[in-house]
């Protein structure tokens, strides 16, 4: 699509609208000018034939009965006329004109003609005329001719005309004039918005368009629309953000531990087994820093697409096998014991990695928490379209205060709980962002002293 | 000397006081956490707190800002992973002493620990001198005209924390609580021991005893030298 302008666009739709209005007027002011004055023209025409006929008197001689008496007749200087008797005898005629035969053949009425190369409008009178009647009562039928030029009332229709045709284009032109300025202005709002959506930034996030801005019922949705997008960016600008710093932090913090356990054992000479159990603490201090490093990549890389790509499908029934025998000898070492109730073989919108990534996640947290001689229950359930996996320990439970926070990135639940077992913080954020991906939901329920269930629900392709 | 640190993480912690117990003889107590860190300072008997900022339960920041409204003057080091300016101005303005970024270097922060609880006591430097002793706070070393004394690390601790406090009386409770741990066993008599053997080797017969011992009250620091 081209680019436009909206201003050009209105200005040119308004005069167009104006310029076929102006034309219609003018096109019926002409009709109605030119119907008004032939009317007019029409009626001074048969008045005039009528005082023609009135000016027909008894002639001198007996012999031709009537005649046209032309002194007290004053017509005007261009028409013409000329009158004869019903039987071809002409009684008088304007002198600046003759009658032809065809002029006298005709219907009475009016009718047009051109005469000396101008066009004329006449009318044809039949009457009688009764002359003497007191005493012969002589009937003499009558014709009358009488026409005058059209030239005078078509400029007539023309004055009137013009004047309308040069009000209206006074208006186009005053039109043409204003319109691009009002609408101009009547687009500050919209530039008053570009400024203040120009004016937001990654680091200043305010989104104020003016009062002015948004009375505008036009702009409205477009400055409500853009205070959502700009809340929601800020949002996940500042998750990002905040994600980014407990991120540094933890790997400061890690990097650190690690640090200081080389530097102390550099403070003064050791002995080999000092520095035999130096290095070994050094070594475990590097795994976390591993573990915390690998975490951060699988929460990045679960988060780079929102939703799962269609062709990651993976057997359920499988994945939790797998899952639960890689995780038997840790299971055995806890003296915990595994119990898989219920499994059901479909298919689940998620790579087998990640699945495998999430089961692992929550079985080891439920394993880690679970007291000796204890059991891990993982039940799985299908229920309306899809599958449900409920992973039930009897650990010390989770506070009900932290409940809410346990899929916060680098939440750690009860500080003591956390550094026992290591943890990242990462394990159940990775486990919601992993269930979410694949169009499911996570939640948890824990009663202190009695232990945790987490629940998995995950839609089922068929 | 006695320092409380304040640190979630385990191992950083483990190393941190190890450092601080071995390189600066200095006692260490460990808070987990905002809470017990803030109950274990209201015992006021700490030289230095060294503080973590991301804490469970009670953030750095509220510890600090508890401490200093509680009147606690204790020199205050903070630990941060978070090194933008404002936080930094915004931690010395809530009454820190000092702060180091992690991940730190084990010897600047001993450096740094050392300078505080010397400044903590309106030391400067980290040589001392009482009548002919010179003591060098830094290599632990006490020499008499040029000579080294042999002390045991409890000697010293006791000599230097006397040091810091020359002309008062410090309790034998005092330097209990200053000098060990809370993992420490606590016998008044292991002080009595160790002060015994710190006099004897101190005292030359040059003047009078550099510490003196106020029955039933504790022991104090004769830094002018006085005739018997």
């Amino acid at each position: 699509m081209k680019p436009y302008s909206i201003t050009r666009r209105v200005v040119a739709l308004v005069l167009t609208v104006e310029l076929i209005a102006a034309i219609g007027v003018t096109a019926f002011a002409l009709g109605y000018e030119r119907h008004a004055h032939f009317r007019s023209f029409d009626i001074s025409l048969r008045g005039r034939a009528d005082t023609i006929m009135g000016a027909v008197e008894d002639a001198d001689t007996p012999k031709y009965g009537v005649m046209l008496d032309t002194t007290d007749l004053e017509m005007p200087r261009r028409d013409i006329y000329a009158v004869r008797e019903e039987g071809g005898r002409e009684l008088g005629k304007s002198s600046n004109w003759s009658p032809t035969d065809a002029d006298w053949k005709g219907d009475a009425g009016f009718y047009t003609a051109t005469i000396h190369g101008r066009n004329y409008r006449g009318i044809r009178v039949r009457g009688v005329r009764v002359v003497d009647p007191m005493a012969a009562n002589v009937r003499h039928p009558l014709m009358v001719l009488y026409a005058s030029p059209t030239y005078e009332v078509w400029e007539a229709v023309f004055g009137a005309v013009r004047v309308f045709a040069l009000a209206n284009g006074l208006l186009i032109l005053l039109t043409g004039l204003l319109v691009p300025i009002l609408v101009r202005r009547s687009m500050n709002p919209l530039r008053e918005l570009a400024v203040a959506a120009g004016g937001v930034t990654v680091g200043s996030w305010k989104f104020a368009p003016g009062e002015d801005v948004r009375q505008v019922a036009e702009l409205r949705p477009l400055v409500e629309a853009m205070e959502g997008v700009i809340g929601r960016l800020e949002l996940s600008f500042t998750q990002q953000r905040q994600f980014v710093g407990d991120a540094a932090h933890e790997l400061k913090t890690a990097v650190a531990v690690v640090k200081s356990s080389i530097q102390l054992l550099e403070l003064r000479a050791r002995t080999t087994q000092e520095y035999a159990e130096g290095l070994a603490r050094c070594s475990a201090d590097c795994l976390r820093v591993e573990e915390l490093t690998q975490k951060m990549l699988l929460m990045a890389r679960v988060e780079e697409r929102d939703v799962a790509a269609p062709t990651e499908r993976t057997d359920l029934a499988k994945g939790i096998n797998d899952a639960v025998q890689e995780l038997a000898s840790v299971a055995a070492l806890h003296r915990v014991g595994l119990n898989l109730e219920g499994a059901v073989s479909v298919t689940v919108r998620m790579s087998a990695d990640l699945l495998r990534s999430l089961l692992i996640n929550l079985l080891t947290n439920a394993v880690q928490h679970s007291k000796a001689e204890s059991a891990v229950r993982l039940g799985v359930t299908l229920s309306g379209g899809g599958v449900v996996m409920v992973i039930d320990d009897t650990g010390e439970g989770i506070e009900a205060a932290a409940l809410p926070f346990v899929f916060d990135r680098f939440y750690r639940g009860d500080p003591s709980r956390s550094r026992e077992t290591g943890g990242t913080g990462l394990g159940l954020a990775i486990c919601k962002a992993i269930v979410e991906r694949a169009g499911g939901n996570i939640g948890i329920e824990s009663v202190v002293g009695t232990g945790t269930r987490v629940i998995v629900r995950l839609p089922v392709i068929f | 000397m006695r320092i409380l640190l304040i640190e979630d993480e385990k191992r950083l912690a483990e190393n941190v006081a190890t450092a601080i117990r071995d390189g600066a003889g200095f006692a260490v107590d460990v808070a987990e956490d905002g809470e017990i860190g803030l109950d274990l300072a209201s015992f006021g008997h700490y030289d230095l707190v060294v503080l973590d900022l991301m804490l469970p339960r009670v953030d750095g920041g509220t510890v600090l800002k508890t401490l200093r409204g509680r009147g606690d003057r204790t020199p205050v080091l903070i630990l941060t992973a978070r090194q933008d300016t404002s936080s930094v101005i915004a931690m010395l303005n809530l009454g820190a002493d000092d702060y180091l970024g992690k991940p730190f270097d084990l010897g600047e922060l001993l450096a740094r620990v050392k300078a505080l609880v010397r400044r903590g006591k309106g030391v400067a430097t980290p040589l001392l001198h009482v009548r002919n002793l010179a003591i060098n706070t830094l290599e632990q070393s006490v020499l008499r005209d040029g000579v080294p004394i042999e002390l045991s690390p409890t000697e010293y601790r006791i000599f230097e924390y006397l040091l810091h406090k020359p002309k008062l009386v410090v309790s034998k409770r005092e330097l209990l609580e200053h000098l060990y741990d809370y993992n420490w066993e606590r016998h008044s008599n292991v002080i009595e021991a160790h002060v015994s053997n710190l006099r004897k080797k101190l005292d030359a017969g040059d003047g009078g005893p550099y510490i003196q011992t106020l029955r039933g009250r504790g022991y104090k620091l004769q830094p002018d030298e006085e005739l018997p």
